[in-house]
């Protein structure tokens, strides 16, 4: 005989099978992801409406090649879809706003064979608050507000914008932890200001762009703050990534990265300043590989080579480079964060949920 | 009675009904025609459609190319403004090259925004987005509508080779904005 399951407080008998059902007509619709999602209801919607304290019909983003829309209550169905608690759905809300900034997203962003994936940072309280991971592992998994706020965008994408794979969406590989790329800033471990502090929004905040791919810079081996930079440029300045005239980049610093280069008088711009005049190939490196030769508009393609020596930098300027400081403080690990596009260099500011706004 | 499991998409019934009554009328032949170009600004899709373009003077007696613009967003579907500015200017268009996610999908829908407006287009596509193309032309309501296919991947060919595929596929596109294809 089976013990009949219930809520902590005893007021609901829980009922898995009947759940399991409705996991499976949510798959069945064409909804999900691949992972299972929660179904909605009613009531749940009202929970997450309630939260975001914007009207439900107000219309938060527009697919000109779809003839889609997407609503409040839209991306509420998916937030809750996508396993947020109702408390999530500002920071969801201010998320999609900021990718809704990027030119990217109102181009092809969303069906490029590039398959990228936004890459959410938070900042502000919110991240205690909600449980944000800002230290070890933020590139995921295991926690609930960076897993399902960045899942939320990939459902709101599917559903809302009709983009399945294989049909309107169609990344060639795509990349890992796509739709999975959300974390706050490690704010009590950096040596700068907040993120989106230094962009003009103080306290809770979102800062996105479109991600092509991440790959780290294992640097343990210096103290040298220029020879710790350059690592990072010989990593950004790499040729496989650099499609177009310029490739953007960000970095998103450790902990003991980003207080190396503080201490040693960095600021976010010198960074950025100094990797952005360091990163790149020369045009003999990059004729090896069939990219010398670069006009304002297309892609790059060969060359006649001529001027071997001169070096081609991969950013134009340090100007919007986005530099973040995440992850844990116990070894110089970061990553760089290849761009799909550029970035609009903007933050979001996350609403305060009605009925939350006393701390 | 339960609470029902909300729908996630925002779509209705209506909106998957079909809006394309049917192709643009076509031109017995192109003899004297103006010749419309759209470039939706892919590598080597400007100059396959300006060969494509020299050869329908040279040998389907078309008059002139009347009309070339280049998308702003290769990505978006072109608007009624650009589609009025061809259609007083010109008797046929040839569009592409879709090779990439989103823009093949565009190309379609332009090839049908174009037929909609009178003017009847030839869309060329690469064979890898036939996929993405057909939901496109779904979403627009005209889901038979149909392109030219062509081998992946046209932006690596040198530009005799782009040259060469202009005039392998010239049959193809004459036949799609004249009377003579059996679409």
């Amino acid at each position: 005989m089976t013990t009949p399951t219930t809520t902590a407080d005893n007021t609901v008998e829980l009922d898995a099978d009947a759940a399991q059902l409705a996991i499976e007509h949510c798959y069945e619709q064409g909804w999900s992801d691949g992972l299972p999602l929660v179904p909605v209801t009613r009531p749940l919607l009202e929970k997450f409406l309630g939260a975001g304290g914007r009207p439900a019909d107000e219309v938060i983003g527009r697919m000109p090649q779809t003839g889609r829309e997407v609503t409040v209550e839209l991306a509420a169905i998916n937030a809750a879809m996508a396993g947020c608690l109702p408390e999530y759905f500002p920071v969801v809300l201010a998320a999609w706003e900021a990718l809704m900034r990027e030119r990217a997203t109102g181009g092809g962003g969303w069906q490029s064979t590039s398959g990228p994936a936004p890459l959410i940072i938070v900042n502000g309280p919110v991240r205690d608050r909600l449980g944000f991971n800002s230290a070890g592992g933020v590139f995921g998994p295991g926690f609930r507000p960076n897993a399902t706020v960045a899942r939320a965008i990939g459902l709101i994408v599917r559903n809302a914008f009709g983009i399945h794979p294989h049909e309107l969406e169609q990344a060639t590989q795509g990349l890992p932890g796509r739709w999975s790329i959300c974390f706050g800033e490690n704010e009590d471990e950096s040596p700068w200001p907040p993120l989106a502090d230094e962009l003009g929004v103080p306290g809770d905040a979102v800062t996105a762009t479109l991600l092509r791919t991440c790959e780290y810079v294992d640097n343990r081996h210096t103290s040298d703050p220029e020879q710790l930079l350059a690592d990072f440029a010989d990593t950004i300045g790499r040729s496989g990534s650099w499609i177009f005239k310029h490739a953007m980049v960000g970095v998103i610093l450790c902990p003991e990265h980003a207080q190396l280069l503080a201490g040693a008088g960095y600021s976010r711009a010198d960074v950025a300043a100094w990797l952005a005049e360091h990163s790149g190939r020369t045009t003999e490196q990059l004729a090896r590989v069939g990219k010398d030769n670069a006009n304002d508009m297309g892609v790059r393609f060969p060359g006649d080579a001529a001027d071997p020596d001169t070096f081609q930098r991969t950013l134009p300027n340090g100007d919007r480079m986005l530099i973040a400081v995440a992850g844990a403080r116990n070894a110089g690990i970061s990553m760089v964060a290849r761009l799909f596009a550029d970035w609009s260099g903007t933050s979001v500011a996350v609403a305060a949920s009605p009925g939350k706004m006393s701390a | 009675m339960p609470n029902a499991i909300l729908d996630p998409t925002g779509r209705t019934a209506a909106a998957d009904e079909s809006r394309l009554g049917g192709l643009a009328a076509r031109p017995a032949d192109l003899a004297g025609a103006r010749i419309g170009l759209l470039d939706n600004t892919k590598h080597n899709a400007l100059l396959f459609l300006t060969e494509v373009g020299e050869l329908l003077i040279s040998e389907h007696g078309a008059e002139n190319v009347s009309i070339v613009e280049t998308k702003k967003s290769f990505s978006v579907p072109i608007d009624d403004e650009i589609v009025s500015r061809y259609r007083g200017t010109c008797d046929v268009v040839v569009t592409g090259v879709g090779d990439c996610g989103s823009c093949s999908a565009a190309a379609v829908a332009d090839g049908i925004n174009f037929e909609r407006a009178g003017i009847p287009a030839a869309v060329v596509l690469t064979d890898a987005f036939t996929t993405t193309g057909r939901t496109m032309a779904q979403v627009q309501g005209a889901p038979d509508y149909d392109w030219i296919t062509t081998e992946h991947p046209m932006a690596v060919l040198t530009p005799d080779e782009v040259k060469e595929r202009a005039r392998r596929l010239l049959p193809e596109i004459v036949a799609a904005v004249t009377g003579q294809g059996a679409r």
